[in-house]
């Protein structure tokens, strides 16, 4: 009778211990799950965020539009109005292409090489997306302003932006909110700290005078002769 | 002896009830939450491209007013100004264009192999390369996922994701180019990155196409708030 009862102890101590091990390592690996689903989770709330704030932008612009119509639907003052109205558009889709010389707050940073690594593509386009990022509303490196076909490449020891070669010190001047752009620059472990790293002299002023100059418009930059317009 | 088996038994059952809380606790919280949010994600998607669409219903009609009222007073100054705005728009990437070009497209491996995963997904500085490649040949209109390119678009991998200028999109990446399709065919083709990408598996196809449509650029706000910090130097 007692080796029974030992027997069966020693036996439901033992299933015990393999159900709790068992257990254990289901927790650990559900764990590991949830970590996942957590990363899965942040990653669905970044994009439930951006899609928000879009629609409450496009719900605005709705409403704009939808003035505008109405506004040329029952006008009583006249064709001056449209026309204004038209000039505008005009003028600022040549400021979106890039055609027109533009001024307004903003940064201004000039980079040069100092030790042993040379100012790459790379390195000018990284600091151009860190201020894209930002908003800037117009850019330009050494002048040469930023637009849709703007490429940045090495060609040699230089760099090669709307066709044209760049040599260093690069200047690249921004127009937008200065302290933000300087910010997100000057972030830990951001580009600066990058460029510090390389040995680059780095100078960078925020300016309430950042004059930024029009592409040239001889149709090498700004190409068209390809293009079809759609209509819709 | 008695009092001894009676304070196991109180003992076990805590303990099966602890295991038991945790074991659920572990599972369901996050599952929960990330089915409710992706359900509110897809009604968020639903109403954004509802509203693109009501914005471009709108947009037509404007244009259509536009137009008529040219036609109508048969003002001069007003048929150019359409003229000039129309051809300032095709500049901006205002405007939807079709043209000769070559469409690419790209998605991560589908297996993992030896190297290092990093190897086997795509990066904001392979597409940005191919960007740089197709306007340094040449190409005069270039969209991501319908995204038109313009001056302030910087392409972002965001894990198995890219987000193009306001918008999100899961792959296949498809960048279209409207230029000279045997130079931007060459020049894609034989890229060093591209070479990379292909020994490690990642999908790169390259079609010269007659008719590639690149998408004008949408407008999330009016261009007047877009440029709201600059004005206009006249020399």
């Amino acid at each position: 009778m007692k080796t029974f009862k030992e027997i069966s102890l020693t036996m439901v101590c033992l299933v015990l211990g393999i159900i709790v091990a068992w257990q254990f390592r289901s927790v650990k690996y559900n764990q590991v799950l949830a970590q996942y689903e957590k990363k899965n989770v942040s990653e669905i709330i970044d994009e439930l965020l951006m899609e928000k704030s879009n629609n409450d932008k496009l719900k605005v612009r709705l409403q704009e539009l939808q003035q505008e119509v109405d506004a040329f639907k029952n006008d009583q003052t006249g064709d001056q109005n449209r026309l204004n109205a038209l000039e505008k558009s005009v003028l600022e889709a040549r400021i979106m292409a890039g055609l027109e010389t533009v001024k307004g707050t903003g940064i201004v940073v000039a980079i040069e090489p100092g030790g042993f690594k040379t100012i790459e593509d790379r390195h000018i386009e990284e600091l151009l997306n860190e201020l894209k990022a930002t908003d800037a509303q117009a850019l330009c490196v050494n002048d040469e302003r930023i637009v849709a076909t703007s490429e940045i490449r090495n060609a040699g020891d230089y760099i090669m932006i709307n066709g044209r070669q760049l040599v260093p010190p690069y200047t690249i001047k921004a127009i937008g909110n200065p302290g933000d752009m300087a910010n997100s620059l000057r972030l830990l472990g951001g580009i600066l700290e990058k460029f510090q790293y390389y040995e680059f002299k780095v100078d960078l002023k925020e300016d309430e005078n950042v004059v930024i100059p029009g592409v040239r418009d001889d149709g090498t930059v700004l190409r068209i002769n390809m293009l079809t317009p759609v209509e819709q | 002896m008695k009092g001894h088996h009676s304070v196991m038994f109180i003992a076990f059952i805590l303990f099966g009830i602890i295991i038991s809380l945790q074991f659920r606790g572990v599972i369901n919280k996050s599952e929960v939450s990330a089915k409710e949010l992706t359900v509110q994600l897809q009604a968020a998607k639903e109403e954004n491209r509802k509203l693109l669409e009501q914005i471009s219903n709108v947009e037509a009609e404007r244009e259509q007013l536009l137009n008529n009222m040219g036609d109508n007073i048969g003002n001069e100054n007003l048929n150019k100004l359409l003229g000039e705005r129309d051809y300032e728009y095709l500049r901006a990437g205002l405007t939807t264009v079709t043209g000769r070009g070559i469409v690419i497209t790209m998605e991560d491996a589908l297996a993992k192999g030896e190297m290092d995963i990093e190897e086997y997904i795509i990066h904001d500085s392979d597409v940005n390369a191919i960007l740089d490649e197709l306007k340094a040949y040449g190409a005069e209109a270039i969209s991501i996922n319908d995204e038109r390119v313009i001056f302030s678009t910087k392409p972002v991998c965001a894990g198995p994701t890219i987000i193009v200028n306001e918008s999100r999109y899961p792959p296949p990446y498809v960048i279209k180019a409207i230029g000279d399709p045997d130079v931007l065919y060459e020049a894609i083709e034989t890229m060093a990155q591209v070479a990379f990408m292909r020994l490690a598996d990642i999908r790169v196809d390259i079609e010269k196409q007659d008719q590639v449509v690149v998408k004008k650029y949408h407008l999330y706000r009016s261009l007047d708030k877009m440029f709201e910090d600059l004005e206009v130097v006249r020399q």
